[in-house]
């Protein structure tokens, strides 16, 4: 029995470092790649040389693209990847429905509404500086909690939230929004029509190493809060009620996860815009692959979003050389079909 | 001690549990019964602290409910309730390792083997929860809730059942009754909600009856048998025909068969 429990343990360890492994492969194939190839030993040898190492078989304007332009919008998309992953799985858990996905709390079209708002009430007059780079992400990250805070004000009962209640204020919340969003659509002028519809499909060519650390901070940490709590939202998988039973503090537990997966997802869509269908597919392709213990679960969901991400992006880079295509029509293309795909096959190991 | 005083809860000014006390000993099987709309599941919610009622106290080994924090209650008392549903694809294992949530580590499996050997799910451990069947699943989730408090410790502890056997044939209903009754022996008082009569004349050693929110009676099996009582709580005509058992007696709920009638072909 000792044994069974310690071998499930190293599979498991195994398994993750398997999608570790391919997350490095693929973030190196995405260094390489895109509109301006660069040869794998030269990439190496830049990332040798930034680290210290000397070594010199590269050009300038290779490491000045590998650097700049490159590793940080592939950082970025590690770990936005990766949040709306392990956010996606947090909230599919405390829900106790695989159907749940971020957006569904409000945090994307509330993050969509402000970003509306600053986009064509506020960007216009400010065209440089501070409030120009800064102001989307910050505006969006407010509307997100904004909407997730009145999502659980709504469905909060006597200190207590139902949950079928909190998946239809989301909704009500998700209507209202698209409505106002239609109403300022219809003040906007061309330009901010189009730069909204880039934002709202995802855009991950805005990426900075300003915005790292933000992002480090901001989703790194609540990530790394969600993944403590596994034991809670297996106990969570029975029923709210049982996990009571069993000692969790239910009500302080969903309120945490709740703050951590709004702060996750405000942060990345207010950073790179909407991304569909990760953190709905993420956790379930985890659950498939390897079980739905979410000791595995959550940061499985975190290592498959941001390779699937970063895959996402390299395609999207790839594709229409030298454009780029929004990421969030690649993760919806590719997403959809597959999803649909994993419910018809689901269904026929089941019975 | 599992001490319940004045319990009273009111849904639309409209009482479920009135005035409601009760104690339940360690090393003892207390049985609630009484027909449906008894508030009998109300009871057992605000016994298991889910529900909290408008007046009165519960403790657990004399400190009051409203004391503990969720993580101590749930080393005090496990809950078994009526339905429990499994979304994710958890295997049966995956499952029973819920119970271990507030267990020290180095216990784990232990408990784990014990507990499996002792509801004899073992045959099916590795199989998907969602893809057991009913009686399966309930021995299931008795093996989670008996890995919560299986561990001997100084003080006493308690286990909730809300109608256990429910799904269970008649193997399987007092198979799980031994195991309750077998864990009376580790210094666990046992609540259970039953709907079968002679199941609990022949396991319980106290039974609590329920009608209309208010306890008719409570007491021993011997005080609770008897067939005014019975017959006046749950509406029904109920006849007890002695019975080589703990209550000395069978209940018969067929109101058509005379009593001397089926002695006589006895």
């Amino acid at each position: 029995m000792i044994l069974s429990l310690q071998t499930k343990s190293r599979t498991q360890a195994a398994r993750l470092s398997l999608m570790g492994l391919s997350l490095l492969l693929v973030c190196t194939a995405s260094l390489c790649l895109g509109a301006y190839a660069i040869p794998l030993e030269n990439t190496l040898s830049i990332l040798f040389n930034t680290l210290g190492l000397e070594s010199s078989n590269f050009e300038l304007s290779q490491a000045n693209v590998l650097l700049q332009i490159r590793l940080p919008r592939i950082l970025l998309n590690l770990l936005i990847g990766g949040g709306l992953g392990i956010a996606g799985a947090a909230l599919q858990g405390m829900f106790r429905n695989p159907l749940v996905e971020p957006g569904l709390i409000g945090v994307s079209s509330g993050a969509a509404l402000f970003a509306i708002i600053f986009i064509v009430f506020i960007a216009g007059g400010t065209s440089a500086g501070f409030l120009a780079s800064l102001g989307l992400p910050i505006f969006a990250f407010i509307g997100g909690l904004v909407h997730v805070a009145a999502v659980f004000k709504l469905s909060n009962n006597q200190g207590t939230s139902d949950t079928a209640t909190l998946i239809l204020a989301g909704i009500a919340i998700n209507a209202f929004a698209g409505a106002l969003i239609g109403l300022v659509l219809f003040f906007a002028d061309d330009s901010a029509l189009r730069s909204f519809t880039f934002w709202s499909l995802g855009d991950m060519s805005g990426a900075t190493w300003q915005k790292i650390p933000f992002a480090l901070l901001l989703i790194g940490i609540p990530s790394a809060l969600i993944m403590q709590k596994f034991k809670e939202l297996n106990a969570l998988a029975l029923g709210e009620q049982e996990a009571f039973h069993m000692g969790v503090p239910v009500n302080q537990v969903k309120i945490q996860l709740l703050i951590s997966s709004a702060l996750i997802v405000g942060v990345g869509v207010s950073m790179v815009g909407i991304i569909g269908f990760v953190g709905l597919v993420v956790p379930h392709l985890v659950r498939l692959l390897f079980s739905a213990d979410h000791r595995i679960v959550l940061p499985g969901s975190f290592l498959l979003g941001a390779i699937l991400l970063n895959v996402a992006d390299l395609i999207a880079r790839l594709i229409v050389i030298p454009a780029e295509m929004p990421i969030g029509v690649i993760t919806a293309l590719c997403g959809a079909p597959f999803f649909i795909w994993l419910i018809f096959n689901l269904k026929k190991t089941k019975s | 001690m599992l001490t319940a005083q004045n319990l009273h809860y009111c849904v639309a000014q409209r009482p479920i549990v009135d005035e409601v006390s009760l104690q339940v000993k360690p090393g003892e099987m207390l049985a609630i019964l009484g027909p449906n709309g008894a508030g009998k599941s109300t009871l057992f919610k605000i016994l298991s602290g889910e529900v909290n009622c408008k007046r009165g106290l519960i403790s657990y080994n004399d400190s009051g409910l409203k004391d503990l924090k969720p993580a101590d209650l749930a080393k005090i008392r496990a809950v078994l309730p009526q339905h429990t549903q499994v979304n994710f694809p958890f295997t049966a294992e995956e499952v029973i390792q819920l119970g271990l949530h507030q267990v020290k580590s180095s216990k784990h499996a232990q408990i784990l083997s014990e507990v499996i050997a002792i509801t004899q799910v073992g045959k099916f451990r590795d199989k998907l929860y969602q893809q057991l069947s009913g009686g399966e699943k309930q021995r299931v989730q008795l093996a989670r809730v008996l890995c919560q408090i299986w561990e001997n410790k100084p003080f006493p502890r308690y286990l909730l059942l809300d109608e256990p056997t429910s799904s269970l044939d008649i193997a399987q209903q007092h198979a799980v009754l031994k195991i309750l009754k077998k864990l009376t022996e580790r210094n666990i008082g046992v609540v259970i909600i039953l709907h079968e009569l002679n199941l609990a004349a022949q396991y319980a050693d106290r039974i609590a009856l329920l009608k209309d929110g208010t306890l008719q009676k409570w007491g021993n099996v011997k005080e609770i048998m008897d067939e005014e009582l019975l017959e006046r709580v749950f509406d029904h005509p109920v006849q007890l025909i002695p019975y080589p058992c703990a209550a000395g007696c069978f209940v018969a709920s067929g109101g058509f068969i005379s009593a001397n009638h089926t002695i006589n072909q006895a």
